[in-house]
């Protein structure tokens, strides 16, 4: 699955796929439930706070 | 994310309008050859700006009106940066204008017109976000 099939699939552009890939961006929590519910897995699985903070 | 024609059309139709009008003072100023000249260069920023809007970055994103939630903080962050360089500018200029002795109204109504809109924004923006909670609060 291409950044673009991801972006298409989030309603966000593919510059926002790649900032969150990379760490660069923190999304919304509306956006991170979308995340979640793109590829299926719970929140806390897609985005862990404690090793961004490390 | 796509972009339709109409979203693509408002950056270049604002630059052209833009342009029409500091052509049509031109026209009035300085003759009609200038105005025409300025109405071309008016013509060819408006047709990059339709290029830009429809291309795959976050400019295009802004430009085509299809900003995302992070391209709409990047507009903010870049909005806060040129506001405050423009109250510098502002700020230097009437030092300047003010020790040569000349007219520095123009600086001043610049700084003050962005140091106004930059409260009033604060004070408006702020107040909703408190409505907003209030009427969350009593449900």
């Amino acid at each position: 699955m291409s950044q673009a099939d991801v972006a298409a699939g989030l309603g966000v552009s593919r510059q926002t796929v790649i900032a969150i890939e990379s760490g660069r961006y923190s999304p919304s929590l509306p956006l991170a439930f979308r995340i979640a519910r793109f590829f299926e897995l719970p929140v806390d699985q897609m985005f862990d706070p404690e090793e961004e903070e490390s | 994310m796509t972009s339709t024609k109409q979203q693509r059309l408002t950056a270049p139709a604002v630059v052209l309008v833009g342009g029409t009008i500091i052509a049509a003072a031109i026209a009035i100023g300085h003759g009609w050859p200038n105005a025409g000249f300025a109405e071309a260069i008016a013509i060819v920023l408006a047709a990059g700006y339709y290029l830009l809007a429809g291309s795959d970055s976050d400019l295009g994103a802004v430009y085509g009106n299809r900003a995302d939630e992070r391209q709409v903080l990047v507009v903010m962050r870049a909005s806060h940066i040129s506001m405050l360089l423009m109250l510098a500018i502002a700020f230097v200029g009437v030092v300047i204008t003010v020790a040569l002795n000349k007219n520095y109204w123009q600086f001043e109504l610049f700084g003050n017109a962005g140091g106004f809109a930059y409260l009033i924004s604060i004070l408006v923006l702020g107040a909703h976000e408190e409505q907003v909670l209030d009427s969350h609060d009593t449900k």
